[in-house]
């Protein structure tokens, strides 16, 4: 019996147009009903015909099944966005709702959601990225009381430029400033450069990083110990009186265990009992950032620590970076106009060292005030790099969204048709676009929490310093403010669009005429893309071409097959007889090695920080007086250059002979000898070198000794033997790998007294790691963010084409129908892709030779309009763009004219 | 059981208070259509009845705003059916239905008892 009720109910179903599932149901169910019916009947007495008759009746009486079920059915579902409801008071409840409406909106389309969040997620995940950065170095306040309140205080050369005008302090300076001034409650001082020491810890050295600082170095900054105490004021006065410390709390925690009992404990560095006054506060690691002293012990320690009295009495040794708090009242307008009035007077008491020297203050950050400059030109590239690649993600989005607003015309023309107003409606899907971008924004903080890290290996080791990138508040409110902007830039325009619907054309189901039509604005979209993209990617291209560049410019040694390590025996009190000694020995030693072939001493190695500029004239045609140019040189031992790969042109080598008392010698690069002598043999010439007089005995290759884009730099080598270092640099040449000898070395090392310490101890090619650093960041970057530019933008093309394609399936069909060959139909797609690749490329070009020149710094050998550059990223970008457009046009060549005039 | 034509006066109370009924059985449990339209029918005492055509649709209605929930549940031995309860939204509106129609009960009383005195 079922089955017939259930012919009977859907005979009156027929003409409701109900899905099949929904259908079902209701059979399901009214049967079941008209069953129980015809039982109750049945069971009543009523014969089965007679049953069956008043059932059907009951469901067939004046045809009401069928017009309630249409009623109900076309009712549309009460979702909250249809009626106005826009008033003052509900506002938030709306809004609430358009939010709910707008998740399941997302729910109901992965597919949309999952490539709109990925593509916002990976721009706005770079800018997070470089902004951690910004953050780090620039925005984060050092971790001390009331940093609003400080002031770095600099020397400042009234005639210099850039960075160079700026100088730290000298120890009298410091005294004078702090003694003398009004403004501030108290002016601390410290070291900027990091110290390695050799702590001598059971017998056996280990390095750690000193900061020397004022007695008020902790008081002032309001930092308070985690134990014990800090320094006392009379412990900063006699030189070398009061041997105490205060441990940052990494040393501490990592290096003693956390050791309870610490305070009053001694330690011994670079030979000197220090004892352990206190412990410093956890997070707490001085003024500026990447550098983390393992310790702190007040500047009259210095000269113990460095054995060099120089420090605390000369006033032409600039050390310290001076920190001032200002007292309650004073501003820092007062506090710099006071200490200008200091500096004059300095200038009139010692105008040998103070005379073009001012005083000049700036707010405190991590990153000291005359460098900031650099970080921010830098990293203000980078995000400028990353928002445009951010742009391209937003463009992909919107022109998904766009795809969208045509599918959803209907939708919008019945809210619209219910009474939701325009403004209703732009509101709504702002909120889906907004929610996109939040989406993509915790993509973002994931992206950024895996990337920040991996960008910092790209330090080289040997930078002494450490970075802390934190993802904290502010990267947090960064995140969320670009993720909000994002969903409005991106979600506007389709927004307006979707709201623009004219009712009767939807209603009628007539989109899909209008919609390919006015797809302009995705074409625009595409454009400015591709535009975009090419910026990005000649950025890109210049900045790998200058990368590779920079690893195949010969610095003029060789860097396969050496290793180096720094050393400073003078640290450790050597005197020059007994330093002499020890660097003899060490040479002895490490020549002896298995897989040793040479081994020599340089006073520092090119292409490190170091340079020693000294004024240098020819002895047979001196430069007028006062004039003598100043020339670059270092001391190296005996086979020096062998050991370094540097040819020899002429002449010979320093031998064991040139010692002291012999004849002064020296030999000259062929720059050098070009500029004192040109086209004449310089061997048996001499050279002017303050008191000394010089033999030149020899002439090698021309490197590069400051930067690795430098042009030829003259430069002047001296015997390490006739002029005793404390600090050398041992290179020793390796038969095999380098990387072996480092444990042999290190043990020879130890042999000798275990409490030299290496402060450098690596292979030549990981120390060129550090001159390269600049052309690996920003060809890595660079390069990667063009990449990911590319993807996306290319992604776009794709999906634009393909959204194309499939709207204009009944045109295809029509063509195909009408004869159009496949060619024709290939051309029709692929011409309209490479149209738009086309124009993007060429308004892209033009915005390129203008953003290029901000590279030019950057770049190695090789400028920014290079035409390599220009001519082959335009045609990867078409290629590759040629290939997008292919994949669908050829999808559409398969159109069935059958099928596809089916569509209307 | 004899068959008997709905009366006219029938539909018009039907149609101002079907959904009150509809919600008001519903409150205490679930259950499915043959169940409300019996249970309308005996606790009227046969003066009211909703027939399957009128029925269905008005739950459908319900349904759709929302006031009740419909779900499938079998028991064993027997055909699965459609029970339906209310929901936390239908429980407001059978509030504020049964307030409305107290009120207008007690003031159609008032009006009819003035008649009569």
């Amino acid at each position: 019996m079922p089955d017939e009720w259930s012919q009977e109910i859907l005979k009156r179903l027929a003409g409701l147009n109900l899905s099949p599932a929904r259908e079902a149901e209701i059979v399901e169910e009214v049967a079941q009903h008209l069953e129980d019916r015809f039982q109750e009947l049945v069971a009543g007495g009523a014969t089965e015909d007679e049953a069956h008759r008043v059932a059907l009746e009951e469901l067939s009486g004046e045809d009401l099944l069928a017009r309630g079920l249409r009623r109900v059915e076309q009712e549309v579902t009460q979702e909250p966005v249809v009626p106005g409801g826009g008033g003052g008071g509900n506002f938030l409840a709306s809004l609430w709702q358009d939010t709910r409406y707008g998740l399941r909106m997302l729910r109901k389309n992965p597919g949309f959601t999952a490539v709109a969040v990925i593509s916002l997620g990976l721009g706005i995940g770079a800018n997070t990225t470089i902004f951690s950065f910004v953050n780090a170095l620039l925005f984060r306040p050092p971790a001390v009381g009331a940093p609003g309140e400080l002031l770095e205080v600099w020397n400042q050369n009234i005639r210099g430029q850039g960075v160079g005008r700026y100088m730290p302090l000298s120890y009298p300076d410091y005294l004078y400033y702090r003694d003398h001034n009004q403004a501030f409650s108290g002016i601390l001082a410290f070291d900027g450069d990091p110290r390695i020491v050799s702590w001598s810890r059971s017998r056996q050295g280990e390095r750690a990083q000193a900061g020397f600082v004022s007695a008020n170095f902790f008081s002032v900054l309001g930092v308070k110990p985690a134990l014990g105490r800090t320094f006392l004021a009379e412990e900063d006065q006699a030189p070398g009186a009061h041997a105490v410390i205060v441990l940052s709390h990494a040393f501490w925690v990592e290096r003693l265990g956390s050791d309870p009992r610490v305070l009053g404990k001694t330690l011994n560095f670079n030979g000197t009992d220090f004892t352990v006054v206190g412990v410093a506060p956890a997070g707490f690691g001085g003024l500026l950032v990447g550098i983390q002293p393992d310790f702190w012990t007040p500047l009259a320690m210095t000269p113990a620590l460095t054995h060099d009295p120089n420090y605390l009495t000369s006033r032409q040794s600039f050390w310290l970076f001076g920190v001032g708090r200002l007292k309650e009242r004073a501003t820092p307008l007062q506090a710099q106009a006071g200490l200008r009035v200091l500096s004059r007077q300095l200038q009139q008491s010692y105008p040998e060292s103070n005379k073009e020297l001012e005083a000049a203050t700036f707010p405190v950050t991590l990153v000291p005030a005359p460098f900031r400059g650099y970080v921010v030109a830098f990293t203000g590239l980078l995000m400028v790099v990353v928002s445009l690649v951010l742009l391209i993600a937003c463009a992909n989005a919107a022109n998904l969204l766009l795809a969208q607003a045509t599918a959803r015309h209907r939708e919008m023309a019945i809210r619209m048709a219910l009474g939701a107003g325009r403004r209703r409606l732009v509101r709504q899907m702002l909120i889906e676009s907004t929610l996109v971008a939040l989406l993509g924004g915790c993509v973002a903080f994931l992206v950024a929490s895996w990337l920040a890290p991996a960008l910092l290996t790209l330090k080289p080791p040997s930078l002494p310093i450490k970075i802390d990138v934190p993802l904290d508040w502010r990267v947090l409110a960064f995140t969320l403010g670009v993720s909000l902007a994002t969903g409005i830039v991106f979600g506007i325009a389709p927004a307006l669009r979707g709201a623009k619907t004219g009712l009767a054309p939807a209603l009628k189901d007539e989109v899909w005429i209008g919609s390919y039509r006015k797809s302009r604005l995705r074409d625009v979209l595409v454009v400015a893309q591709i535009a975009v993209c090419s910026v990005l990617l000649i950025g890109a291209g210049l900045c790998v071409r200058s990368l590779l560049n920079a690893q195949s410019i010969d610095p003029g040694f060789d860097t396969q097959h050496e290793m180096m390590a720094v050393l400073d025996p003078g640290s450790l009190g050597y005197s020059e007889a007994k330093g002499r000694v020890f660097y003899n020995e060490l040479l002895d030693r490490v020549r002896a090695l298995p897989g040793v072939a040479s081994a020599s001493l340089a006073g520092y190695l090119p292409l490190t920080t170091e340079e020693r500029v000294q004024a240098t004239e020819p002895e047979d045609h001196p430069a007028p007086p006062g004039h003598p140019p100043g020339i670059d040189n270092t001391d190296v031992g005996p086979d020096y250059f062998r050991t370094m790969g540097i040819p020899l042109v002429r002449g010979r080598e320093f031998r064991a002979q040139d010692r002291p008392g012999a004849p002064g010698v020296a030999i000259i690069n062929e720059a050098l000898a070009r500029r004192f002598w040109p086209g004449q043999d310089p061997i048996e010439r001499r050279v002017i070198i303050g008191d000394a007089h010089l033999e030149v005995v020899g002439v090698v290759r021309t490197g590069k000794y400051r930067t690795l884009s430098e042009d030829p730099l003259p430069f002047l080598y001296r015997p390490v033997l006739q002029d005793y270092r404390p600090r050398c640099t041992l290179v020793v040449r390796a038969v095999g790998d380098p990387h072996n000898l480092l444990p042999e070395v290190r043990r020879a090392l130890q042999a000798l007294d275990p409490n030299v310490v290496p402060i450098d101890l690596e292979t030549m090619k990981e120390y060129m790691l550090l001159p390269l650093f600049p052309a690996h960041t920003t060809g890595l970057l660079l390069g990667a963010f063009g990449a990911l530019a590319l993807v996306l933008a290319v992604g776009g093309l794709y999906g634009v084409m393909c959204y194309a394609v499939s709207q204009r399936t009944h045109e295809i069909g029509v063509r195909v129908a009408l004869g159009a060959e496949r060619r024709d139909v290939l051309k029709l797609i692929v011409g309209h892709g490479m149209l738009l690749t086309l124009a993007g490329i060429g308004v892209g070009l033009a915005g390129t030779f203008a953003a290029t020149r901000a590279l030019a710094s950057l770049l190695y050998g090789i400028s920014s309009t290079d035409p390599v550059t220009f001519v082959s990223v335009p045609f990867v970008l078409a290629a590759v763009a040629l290939a997008a457009s292919y994949i669908p046009a050829r999808g559409a060549t398969k159109v069935d004219p059958m099928v596809a005039l089916r569509y209307e | 059981m004899p068959y008997m034509e709905p009366q006219q006066s029938d539909r018009e109370w039907k149609k101002g208070s079907a959904e009150l009924l509809i919600l008001s059985l519903l409150e205490a449990r679930p259950r499915h259509g043959y169940e409300i339209s019996k249970l309308i029918e005996q606790r009227s005492q046969g003066t009211l009845r909703f027939y399957v055509a009128s029925l269905y649709p008005l739950l459908y209605r319900l349904e759709k705003r929302g006031w009740v929930q419909g779900r499938w549940v079998e028991k064993s031995g027997q055909r699965r059916r459609r029970y339906y309860r209310l929901t936390p939204q239908g429980r407001k509106v059978l509030a504020s239905q049964r307030h409305g129609w107290q009120v207008f009960v007690e003031a159609i009383e008032r009006i009819t008892e003035v008649e009569h005195a």
